[in-house]
């Protein structure tokens, strides 16, 4: 598989250019379909909670703007994920161990980790979205 | 460790029959959160089966380099994607249960208040609320709307043969449904622990015929039957009873305790935990906090001879 990497074998782009946040080796990926699981829940339950304290008994107004910052956080991920597959080669499945000490053997780990994590982050945020579309009350 | 199986066993099978048995098939919304308990049995065991079974087969079969890529489908299609689909399906079935027994319509309205560590049960009827405490009467087949709430610390309300529970928390009114399906006593307790007495904190549940239950009710409304010039009256307002507890129909009118206007048409005393029986009644009055520690009412024990015996005729006349 051809991927970035590839093309640019160091861990940061030509002289002069500032290193990506999220790409050419930066691990940063890896920490990030989690962090926006995390700020979605947290946002969600403090939606919820001043919802139901201050304005009324009925969750179906916060339950559809917590299921829209839910697409949105998803398509955020996805987009994580695509990058996980496209700069860092990973893969969902490794059908080999990745031994070798070299900067491509890195990033593809790092592409994998990061893959699964958005996928795990994706259904996280599932679990978050659907308890509030069904039950529909404080 | 057999040892220790069989000391268990008798607690385990315990909860399997009796008044407090969540298997019981009292109520609609038990049967359908034993239903998802049922599915969550078998379908953990035949997992259980099939892992363990797969454990076993790997461990004996010979490694064959030339099946890794199967085996590794069979990881990711096993351990990842079809866990994950079986437990948002179980989510979600769970979640439309919950759903369903707290927020459907109910034929009345019940509102119970957990105190430290008594139930106060209010009927809401066209005529006005009913006030009673530690008991529950229910009419078979139709659904009862409970509207939760607490006093000082969260309680929670269980009778498990008919239903889930839900948790009564001060200074908010959580709601829970319970359609009866059959007629019977059952128990119901305290599910979150509250404090000295909490595994006293009990009730019955008495679900009746429709029409037996009607007549109840329009009872448990009337004031009690008293002669005001009742010796048992006299010693009860002397001692200042009144000043906790209301008989309807007379001077007492305190908020405080529980409402004995109707005291020994329940089958317990001390929120279900003893016979109604006139014993147990004057061991309350004088050995009060023997019979269920920590509670408020102080005990009386310089109350003794005939005035005990008047006080004790008197409450078990309030029927």
């Amino acid at each position: 598989m051809r991927y970035e990497s590839d093309k640019q074998p160091g861990p940061y782009g030509p002289p002069g250019d500032a290193p990506r946040l999220i790409g050419q080796g930066s691990i940063w990926i890896m920490a990030a379909a989690p962090t926006i699981w995390a700020v979605h829940f947290v946002a969600s339950y403090v939606l919820a909670a001043v919802w139901c304290a201050k304005i009324g008994a009925s969750l179906v107004t916060p339950a559809w703007i917590i299921a829209a910052m839910g697409l949105v956080c998803a398509a955020l991920i996805v987009w994580l994920g695509v990058i996980a597959v496209r700069r860092y080669g990973g893969v969902f499945v490794i059908f080999e161990e990745i031994t070798e000490s070299s900067e491509r053997g890195r990033d593809r780990f790092i592409g994998h980790v990061s893959l699964l994590l958005c996928i795990l982050s994706v259904v996280a945020i599932g679990f978050t979205v659907i308890p509030g579309l069904i039950l529909g009350s404080c | 460790m057999r040892r220790i199986f069989l000391l268990g066993l008798p607690l385990v099978l315990g909860a399997c029959e009796g008044r407090h048995n969540w298997l019981a098939s009292g109520g609609a919304e038990a049967i359908r959160v034993e239903q998802l308990f049922w599915v969550l049995v078998v379908g953990a065991a035949v997992i259980w089966t099939l892992v363990i079974g797969a454990a076993v087969y790997a461990h004996r079969r010979q490694v064959d380099p030339s099946l890794e890529k199967q085996a590794r489908q069979f990881i990711i299609w096993g351990g990842a994607v079809i866990p994950t689909v079986v437990v948002c399906a179980l989510l979600v079935w769970g979640l439309v249960i919950l759903r369903d027994i707290t927020t459907k319509e109910g034929d009345l309205t019940v509102r119970v208040d957990g105190e430290r560590w008594w139930w106060r049960v209010i009927y809401e009827s066209p005529e006005g609320d009913v006030v009673t405490a530690n008991e529950i009467r229910l009419p078979v087949d139709n659904t009862a709307l409970f509207k939760l709430t607490a006093d000082d610390v969260i309680h929670s309300f269980w009778v498990p043969a008919l239903g889930g529970k839900m948790d009564m928390i001060p200074g908010r009114e959580t709601e829970l449904t319970l359609t009866p399906v059959e007629t019977g006593s059952w128990g119901g307790l305290c599910a979150e622990f509250c404090g000295g007495a909490h595994a006293l904190m009990r009730f019955d549940a008495i679900v009746m015929e429709e029409a037996a239950f009607n007549d109840w009710l329009a009872h448990e409304a009337s004031p009690a039957e008293v002669a005001q010039d009742d010796a048992g009256l006299g010693v009860f307002l002397d001692e200042g009873c009144g000043a906790c507890h209301t008989i309807r129909g007379t001077e007492a009118v305190g908020p405080v305790g529980p409402d004995l206007t109707h005291l020994a048409s329940r089958e317990r005393l001390g929120a279900g935990i003893y016979d109604m029986t006139p014993d147990n009644m004057a061991a309350w009055i004088t050995d009060t906090h023997e019979m269920k520690p920590d509670i408020d009412m102080p005990p009386y024990p310089n109350l003794d001879g005939a005035r005990l015996d008047q006080l004790v005729a008197f409450l078990m006349s309030l029927d």
